[in-house]
């Protein structure tokens, strides 16, 4: 190569100056971009090392929660009798100490998580997926709008904390009850969340050219819109799991969430908070875990939505 | 004629970080300004001129540094500078930039005097007063009458015309040496970009500045341009005087580059195209970065870059053409293109049978606008018949492409009929009515990029009217007929499995095509399909729909706005106004005898890529105040066979007159 760098052109070789063979796959191959969407969202979510160990953190904490009844042998509702065991400060047997009778906390605290992980993530399965489904009938049949709207300010003008208390006082307490009281307070929010969207989508020329081909409305929606508004979904998913843990905390917090003989994050908070004053660690433990948890979430939504912009895409 | 140098730029090399990786935007580009005069960079997108001129403001976006070479103003070398303060120095007093997109270079919601009033009590520290004076001064500088009272208006409140008048008066308002125009007139309307060009040549003589223009547009060049640099994958490959550029061009590119425009062309031939699609920036380039997309590329093009070699003292080409080894293989070339010029073609003279395919009955429609109605159309007659292609020219706003999505139904009317085959389509159709007529009328989007959808594979989104209309029977058939869809529009049937994303504009354009003609329709709309591409590829695709239309017999209403592509591809031609037809005849027809003073001041101020043309051209500005409604009505009438006009009866006459005059 290096003696192909003439600097002087005066004695080139002839053969040089005659046709070259015109290859017509070389000219189609020239000149395309190597982006591609999911690529670019997912390494700009993994550029920050911030977003990697908040990642790593989510992961490890949601994976020892699963595996922790394997592992371990601590029973969290086994009470004792004994006294000396009651309020015992943190030590190597109980690493969280032990609550007014005598229940392992580091056991309790992980099998609440464990609960409340479980609800939160039926709650966002279940409130975005009838938000994506109501949402794109709502963007495409504009009729509907009136009905919609009714509805939508209705449910979102009553604070949800009220609407909330009511469904628990009516119906039983039990997670069943509290899935129901967040997932219908909650799908309408999502909903016209995703109508929005798809009503921006909708006039995007590509959609309009299925339009013109007859495409039926469902595979517009499944095809076209879904796949372009997937990484929303997703986002939305991860920041509802927070906000339903939350909410979980809260209405059992004031008793009227799950029965307080099941170990949730939110009665744990709960119970601990009677003794503050003077076990304070019983109520900090649970607290600082439910912490970790909605923020990393809060985290991670939050990122992902700032890395799916392809404005973001450099 | 010596005259002072007032800018240079030396072997500038630019680079970018683009995810991970880096690319080379600018490879070595070297360009001299002289003073008073006007350079103007030509090429393609992506061919990295608008990325150079934006170093000589040091207003590169984020990603991007100058790697290399010198720009020297006033004997500095301003390459070196690192920080903001130092740019500060030369930027809007020395050297002042005008962007493409009006919009964007505004504050929406301060008043336009203000904003220019800000830029010069901040340059100069003039006081409030008598900056407020000088703003007005300015305003009136650049053709915006009643200043006083424009100046406390906001951007939303000018035209697009208007609003680039008010860009131009923040750039030059510290009296830079330098203006560099971005592509100042591409967003805007011809009748309007005429007036701006002739804006800025007037402001240039007074205030004697040396203007760089950057453009892909050759009439463009032509009518403002004292020199012409022609830039191709980030170097500049020819440079000399306008008539030297357009004249006498001597890169393979440049030629390339002229002969696919469609001003040039002969009507019924094929419009000369360059293939494929300007290089990746990724890679390193080899040699003459243009030789892969020349058919008469050398050997030496692939191994070894080209110096530049001089053609006269201010024309200079970088090509191996020009060396002295090679003029052997100049004349043999030369001899072919002479072949080339005398196998003249055929002109088949368009369709022999003349049914009418698709006629259009007083259409008119209505949009709300808040409380405000107003109509896009208004009263549109007009039939179209089978084999023929039929264009809608207009500005922006005139309503051509709502008739399209209004015959394409999806878009509503507010009265009159559209029948198509002789049935009224115009009202709700059975399910089974509207399936047969959906896969018989199809239509072809403007952009390319936001016509295809991203998340599937270019497989799907051929098949989909195939699925849409089961036109086959079992999956082989499906795979066999996307892939001569594929073939008819020039891409090998492995391009199948890829995304969209993975494909250049003008091969985009062609997946879009392909998705419309694979459901075999009759009729299709083509609305602006190639006014987002570049110059080489949009002559691919006329080609494309020249060939298609030919191979399938189709029939196309063609949206646009360029005249010289509505006359080469087009057998009759109507011309919009604010939402009426004011003037339908044959393309020949038309461009001989244009009556309507809006179709005169429309082909007036096209621009045409011939230097001496374009400099002898006075531009007139259509008024609609020169007719006289009042009592005498305008009505739709044929002034002479298949030449239609809308005026009254006094006009009607004149136009008669001149007409008879005429022949």
């Amino acid at each position: 190569m290096e003696a192909r760098q003439v600097t002087d052109f005066h004695c080139l070789p002839d053969d040089l100056f005659t046709r070259a063979d015109f290859r017509e796959d070389l000219v189609e191959e020239t000149g395309f971009s190597d982006y591609s969407y999911w690529g670019s969202t997912i390494r700009t979510f993994f550029k920050s090392p911030f977003v990697k160990v908040t990642v790593v953190a989510v992961l490890a904490l949601v994976t020892f929660t699963i595996i922790f009844p394997y592992i371990s042998d601590a029973d969290p509702y086994k009470v004792s009798l004994s006294v000396k065991d009651w309020n015992q400060p943190p030590s190597e047997e109980h690493p969280f100490g032990t609550d007014g009778v005598g229940r392992d906390i580091w056991a309790r605290v992980w099998y609440g998580t464990r609960t409340s992980l479980v609800l939160a993530g039926i709650v966002a399965v279940l409130e975005v997926g009838i938000g994506v489904i109501v949402g794109a009938i709502w963007g495409y049949y504009k009729q509907l709008d009136t009905l919609m709207f009714g509805i939508y300010n209705t449910i979102t003008n009553i604070p949800s904390t009220i609407y909330l208390v009511l469904i628990a006082y009516v119906m039983k307490p039990s997670i069943l009850t509290i899935i129901i009281a967040l997932v219908s307070s909650g799908w309408i929010r999502e909903a016209r969340w995703f109508r929005n969207r798809i009503l921006a989508l909708r006039e995007a020329d590509y959609n309009v050219a299925s339009t013109c081909l007859k495409t039926p409305v469902t595979r517009i929606v499944s095809r076209n819109i879904v796949p372009h508004i997937m990484s929303l979904i997703i986002m939305d998913a991860a920041l509802t799991i927070p906000a339903s843990i939350g909410s979980e905390v809260f209405l059992s917090y004031i008793g009227l969430g799950i029965p307080a003989e099941m170990v949730t994050l939110g009665n744990l908070v709960n119970q601990g908070r009677s003794a503050f004053l003077v076990y304070p660690y019983q109520m900090l433990f649970p607290t600082a875990i439910l912490c970790v948890i909605t923020v990393s979430f809060y985290i991670i939504g939050n990122k992902f939505a700032d890395a799916s912009d392809p404005r973001n895409h450099v | 004629m010596k005259r002072e140098k007032v800018f240079e730029a030396q072997n500038v090399e630019i680079k970018f970080n683009l995810r991970g990786k880096t690319l080379t935007a600018v490879r070595g580009a070297s360009i001299d300004l002289y003073q008073g005069e006007t350079l103007a960079i030509v090429g393609e997108s992506g061919c990295g001129k608008s990325v150079f001129a934006k170093s000589f403001l040091g207003v590169l976006d984020k990603n991007g540094w100058v790697s290399g070479g010198h720009m020297l103003l006033d004997g500095v070398d301003i390459a070196q500078y690192k920080t903001e303060k130092e740019w500060l120095k030369i930027r809007g007093k020395k050297i002042a930039m005008v962007f493409q997109d009006p919009m964007t270079s505004l504050n929406p919601v301060k008043t336009i005097g203000e904003q220019i009033r800000e830029v010069i009590a901040w340059h100069f520290g003039t006081d409030k007063e008598a900056s407020k004076q000088q703003a007005i001064e300015l305003l009136y500088q650049v053709g915006i009458d009643n200043a006083e009272a424009r100046y406390k208006q906001y951007p939303h409140e000018f035209s697009g015309g208007m609003r680039q008048r008010v860009v131009i008066a923040t750039a030059i308002a510290c009296r830079p040496k330098i203006l560099i125009c971005d592509e100042p007139t591409t967003a805007l309307d011809v009748t309007v970009q005429a007036q701006i060009l002739q804006l800025i040549k007037k402001l240039q003589q007074d205030l004697n500045m040396s203007v760089i223009y950057i453009t892909h547009d050759l009439g463009v060049v032509a009518s403002v341009a004292d020199r012409v640099a022609v830039m191709y994958a980030g170097q500049i490959v020819e440079y000399g005087l306008v008539n030297e550029i357009f004249k006498d061009a001597r890169h393979p590119y440049t030629e390339a580059l002229l002969l696919s425009l469609p001003q040039l062309a002969v009507k019924g031939s094929d419009l000369q195209s360059i293939k494929g699609s300007p290089p990746n920036l990724y890679k390193e380039i080899k040699g003459d970065a243009f030789a892969p997309r020349n058919p008469d590329a050398m050997k030496i093009d692939y191994e070894i870059e080209p110096p530049f070699f001089k053609v006269t003292d201010t024309h200079y080409a970088k090509t191996w053409l020009l060396h002295e080894q090679a003029r052997g293989y100049v004349k043999e070339l030369s001899k072919k293109q002479e072949e080339r010029v005398k196998a003249t073609p055929e002109v088949d003279s368009g369709s022999s049978e003349k049914g009418v395919l698709v006629s259009l009955r007083n259409v008119t429609v209505d949009f709300k606008l808040g409380r405000k109605k107003f109509s896009a159309v208004k009263d549109v007659t007009f039939d179209i018949y089978r084999g023929e292609t039929f264009s809608l020219v207009g500005e922006s706003g005139s309503g051509k492409t709502t008739i399209g999505k209004a015959i394409m139904k999806i878009c509503h009317t507010s009265g009159g009929d559209i029948f198509y085959k002789g049935k009224n389509i115009n009202k709700k159709l059975s399910g089974a009515e509207l399936t047969r007529f959906r896969r018989q009328v199809q239509m072809i989007f403007q952009d390319p990029m936001a016509s295809l959808n991203e998340r599937a594979k270019v497989d799907y989104i051929i098949s989909e009217g195939l699925y849409n209309f089961r036109l086959f029977t079992d999956e082989q058939e499906r795979k066999r007929k996307v892939a001569e869809a594929m073939r008819s529009v020039g891409l090998s049937n492995e391009h199948a499995t890829r995304f969209p994303h993975e494909f250049s504009g003008g091969q985009r354009q062609r997946i879009g095509i392909a998705r419309s003609v694979v459901v075999e329709p009759e009729f299709i709309i083509a609305d602006e399909p190639v006014s987002a591409l570049d110059v080489s590829i949009r002559a691919q695709v006329i080609n494309l729909l020249n060939q298609l239309k030919k191979d399938k017999g189709l029939t196309y209403l063609f949206i646009a706005h360029d005249l010289s592509v509505v006359r080469f591809i087009s057998d009759r031609i109507a011309v919009m106004y604010k939402g009426r037809i004011v003037e339908l005849a044959g393309s020949e027809e038309l461009f001989a005898h244009p009556l309507h003073p809006y179709t005169i001041a429309l082909l007036q101020a096209a621009p045409i890529p011939d230097p001496d043309i374009e400099r002898e051209k006075r531009v007139i500005a259509y008024d609609p105040s020169v007719h006289d409604y009042v009592t005498d009505k305008p009505f739709w009438a044929e002034v002479a066979p298949g030449h239609f006009v809308w005026a009254n009866s006094h006009e009607m006459a004149m136009y008669e007159e001149r007409l008879a005059k005429l022949k």
